[in-house]
């Protein structure tokens, strides 16, 4: 499968008259590395959130893996998500529970709902987590608290228990923006290293552009809910930011970077 | 860390960067030494519940024999009897103002005790230790059974009611009031001190403020539970709905003490509405 | 014009008038029921003396030596306490996923359960227990099923309101990874709820501590009704006696949640 997700006419509205997502179509080939741009509210969440159906679509399909998901329920929804990894933002970890016990719930839609309350993850499964971490440099951690970490390693966690699920699709929503610069460098690495390892094709959720240039294939822009632009990054001129973002390209600059400021 | 766990990562590591089978050995999870206080909370809590039910001696068989029962009792109080609806109302009423006066006359006297019992704000540690103490003692002391000792030294009427409910919620509020002080960050307190600001002056424009929130939180819990022992001060010896309510039943009068009944709850549920939409409110 | 500027407002104008409004409705309220019960809140200083020698002459010194099966019945209270909550949460913890709106898998059913809830909490344990007197006669299990199920309706909202907080973001990923509706259960809403739910059930242990007692004084049995009986035959020495052994078991019962808190809730 060369193109496991195509969007088509994807539309969301909360409401008569308000459209959070306006008709939006694109096409994401295996092993790429997409970043979303936009202002905040601009919609980019929603997308996100259409793919693997955490939000209704109003309108439009989308097609995972060859098979239309937009209408799917119970079981065949359960099957598309855990080929389907998430992101977040606010990282969403059951923070009482170990690092270990996090990371595994990545493997539930692979398990009957029997095994899954019992905690009987199989050892190999187990033992890829414990490589996963390692690799991370999280495994000294495996028996802490997910609310002992620093953000930065909660997200990492967030990565683990993305790829346990053995995704070939990898949704990020905003994954550095709650993170100081050290940490989301290392994340941004991370996620761009390990995607590219498995061949894992990537939706990352951006505000800074500037993190978008660095590590996409490929960019969408999108503003008050329409695409306004997809292309690869070095089309991404800085008159083309401007209007996805519409503003002046000074009322981006910060430090000599272009950073949207959300 | 414990050092098992730590050796038991560091086996595990061992095992799988260089290949050996450790098939043998399941890796954990969890971290027992998170887990063990709650589990053996929960263990001796289901242990010591079912040896109070069992203690207590209920003959099971008879309650659920006689559950059809409690439906015919719903239906005999839903055929309201609305024949002298005024006593009804007036008893009513009296359980509202001894609500609302035991509950305004307490707050006053928290806030004042809870000032004194505050640890960075008393005067005096030694007095706030005698206050904290006489009031643990007040509070432990069920509210009816202090009504009922004042209604036999001065009999009855709404007077003892709303003394008997407002001593117990005085000390009720003078805790969870000085516990709201305390919370107050010490910070605010001394730059207050450093403008040379006196006490009184630093309790009203900082202290005060700073707790408004959680004061009104404690205050509406507060209320809805001085209803509820408004209700119950009837049926063991004082006025109110709820002499209402048990002189209805024990008198076969089911269709009054249906009514009674109604009025209590909708006058608790309008309160529990209003107190959820002040505190979303307050949050937001 | 520099005298005003000192009066610059530290608070915002909502918010002040709000604080008047409040003091104002607050002050109405207070002299209409003040009006209607005819209160003098100087009857207090005024029969302060009468009550004083009613406390130190009728009940001090205590004498609890002819308070005779008064710690079966204090262990009577306590157990039906204890019952009477265990009970109550674990009906509520069962309930409480089918009315969160985190964790409801149909509406219709969560809004019928909220609605049970608010009716059993919204009368008082009290009432419940005459209403079921009705039913069942008087006895110990009449005392208990009061108080489950006041306690039930109490904690049903407490439970929702911690699935509420604790849930969303966390089920967001688990729903993400494919995991089904137990296994959500189980593995999130459980564990990040669990310090929350105890620290309910400490809380009514200790409300229905005071409660049992006083269900045993209208005929629940257990301490209260020992305590009735004393005062209604006069014994007040005995019923001091028995005043105080209730005082220092709810102390002492609010000493050991306030250390479980500390030990089981990190």
């Amino acid at each position: 499968m060369s193109k496991p997700l195509i969007v088509e006419h994807l539309t969301k509205s909360y409401g008569p008259g308000s459209l959070a997502v306006d008709d939006v179509s694109f096409e994401v080939k295996q092993g790429e590395f997409v970043a979303i741009i936009g202002p905040s509210g601009a919609g980019k969440s929603t997308i996100l959130r259409c793919i693997n159906r955490m939000v209704e679509p109003s309108d439009g399909r989308i097609l995972f893996e060859g098979n239309d998901i937009s209408h799917v329920q119970g079981k065949k929804l359960r099957d598309a998500r855990r080929r389907i990894g998430m992101i977040f933002q606010h990282y969403n970890l059951v923070y009482r529970l170990t690092v270990m016990q996090n990371v595994m719930h990545g493997r539930l839609g692979y398990m009957s709902t029997m095994d899954g309350i019992l905690n009987r993850y199989k050892e190999e499964d187990k033992e890829k987590a414990l490589k996963l971490l390692n690799k991370v440099g999280l495994l000294e951690y495996m028996y802490k608290r997910a609310s002992e970490l620093s953000g930065g390693q909660k997200q990492r966690v967030g990565i683990v228990r993305a790829l346990m699920q053995e995704p070939s699709l990898l949704l990020c929503d905003e994954p550095i923006a709650s993170l100081d610069p050290n940490s989301s460098k290392v994340i941004m690495d991370l996620i761009y290293e390990l995607t590219k390892e498995w061949n894992i094709s990537c939706i990352v959720n951006l505000h800074q552009v500037h993190v978008a240039k660095e590590y996409a294939t490929r960019i969408i822009g999108i503003r008050q809910g329409k695409l306004v632009f997809d292309g690869p990054p070095s089309e991404l001129t800085n008159v083309m930011i401007e209007e996805i973002y519409n503003t002046s390209m000074e009322n981006l600059m910060i430090n000599g970077e272009v950073r949207a400021v959300g | 860390m414990k050092d098992y766990f730590m050796s038991d990562v560091l086996v595990e590591q061992g095992g799988f960067l260089q290949g050996k089978e450790m098939k043998s050995r399941k890796i954990r999870i969890n971290n027992p030494d998170n887990d063990r206080p709650i589990n053996i909370f929960i263990g001796t809590a289901v242990i010591l519940s079912i040896i109070s039910i069992f203690m207590l001696n209920i003959d099971w068989i008879m309650l659920f024999s006689r559950v059809g029962e409690l439906a015919g009792v719903f239906i005999e109080l839903s055929q309201f009897n609305f024949t002298n609806f005024d006593l009804v109302a007036v008893a009513f009423m009296e359980s509202v103002t001894v609500t609302l006066l035991a509950t305004l006359y307490s707050l006053v006297g928290g806030l004042l005790m809870g000032a004194f019992m505050a640890r960075n704000i008393t005067p005096s540690k030694k007095l706030a230790g005698v206050l904290s103490s006489y009031n643990s003692f007040i509070r432990a002391v069920p509210t009816p059974i202090w009504v009922l000792l004042i209604i036999a030294c001065l009999g009855f009427g709404p007077a003892p009611g709303i003394i008997g409910l407002s001593f117990h919620a005085t000390a009720f509020f003078a805790r969870a009031f000085s516990q709201a002080f305390e919370e107050v960050p010490q910070a605010t307190i001394e730059a207050l001190q450093a403008t040379g600001a006196n006490r009184i002056q630093i309790f009203f424009s900082a202290v005060l403020p700073a707790s408004m929130t959680a004061l009104i939180a404690w205050s509406a819990m507060r209320f809805e539970i001085n209803f509820s022992e408004s209700t119950i001060l009837g049926m063991v010896g004082g006025g109110g709905i709820g002499y209402s309510i048990a002189a209805s039943v024990t008198g076969y009068n089911f269709g009054r003490a249906g009514i009674s009944i109604l009025m209590v709850f909708v006058f608790a549920y309008c309160l529990e509405i209003m107190f959820t939409a002040i505190k979303r409110r307050m949050k937001a | 014009m520099a005298d005003k500027q000192k009066h610059l407002p530290l608070v915002d104008g909502g918010e002040k008038k709000m604080v008047t409004i409040a003091f104002f409705v607050m002050l109405a309220l207070f002299t209409a029921a003040t009006a209607y019960t005819q209160f003098n809140p100087f009857t207090i200083l005024k029969e302060q003396s009468t009550f004083w020698n009613f406390i130190t002459q009728d009940f001090l010194p205590p004498d609890i030596a002819k308070a005779k099966g008064l710690w079966s019945a204090m262990l009577q209270t306590l157990g039906m306490a204890l019952a009477a909550t265990f009970i109550a949460s674990c009906l509520a913890f069962v309930f409480a996923f089918l009315g969160s709106g985190t964790t409801a898998p149909y509406p219709w059913l969560s809004k019928i359960i909220r609605a049970v809830g608010s009716f059993t909490r919204n009368i008082p344990a009290l009432v419940w227990s005459f209403i079921l007197v009705m039913a069942f006669g008087i006895g110990t299990s009449v005392g208990l099923i009061a108080l489950t199920v006041e306690t039930f309706g109490f904690l049903l909202r407490a439970f929702i309101e911690t699935i509420d907080e604790v849930g969303s973001e966390s089920l967001e990923a688990l729903n993400a990874c494919g995991a089904d509706y137990f296994q959500k259960l189980a593995q999130c809403v459980i564990p990040a709820a669990i310090p929350g739910y105890i620290s309910w059930f400490l809380y009514c242990i200790e409300v229905n501590i005071r409660s049992s007692t006083i269900v045993g004084m209208v005929g629940g049995g257990g301490v209260g009704l020992v305590l009735m009986i004393y005062i209604k035959s006069f014994k007040y020495h005995v019923a001091g006696a028995i005043i105080l052994a209730i005082a220092a078991v709810v102390i002492l019962v609010d000493l050991t949640t306030n250390w479980l808190r500390k030990r089981v809730l990190v």
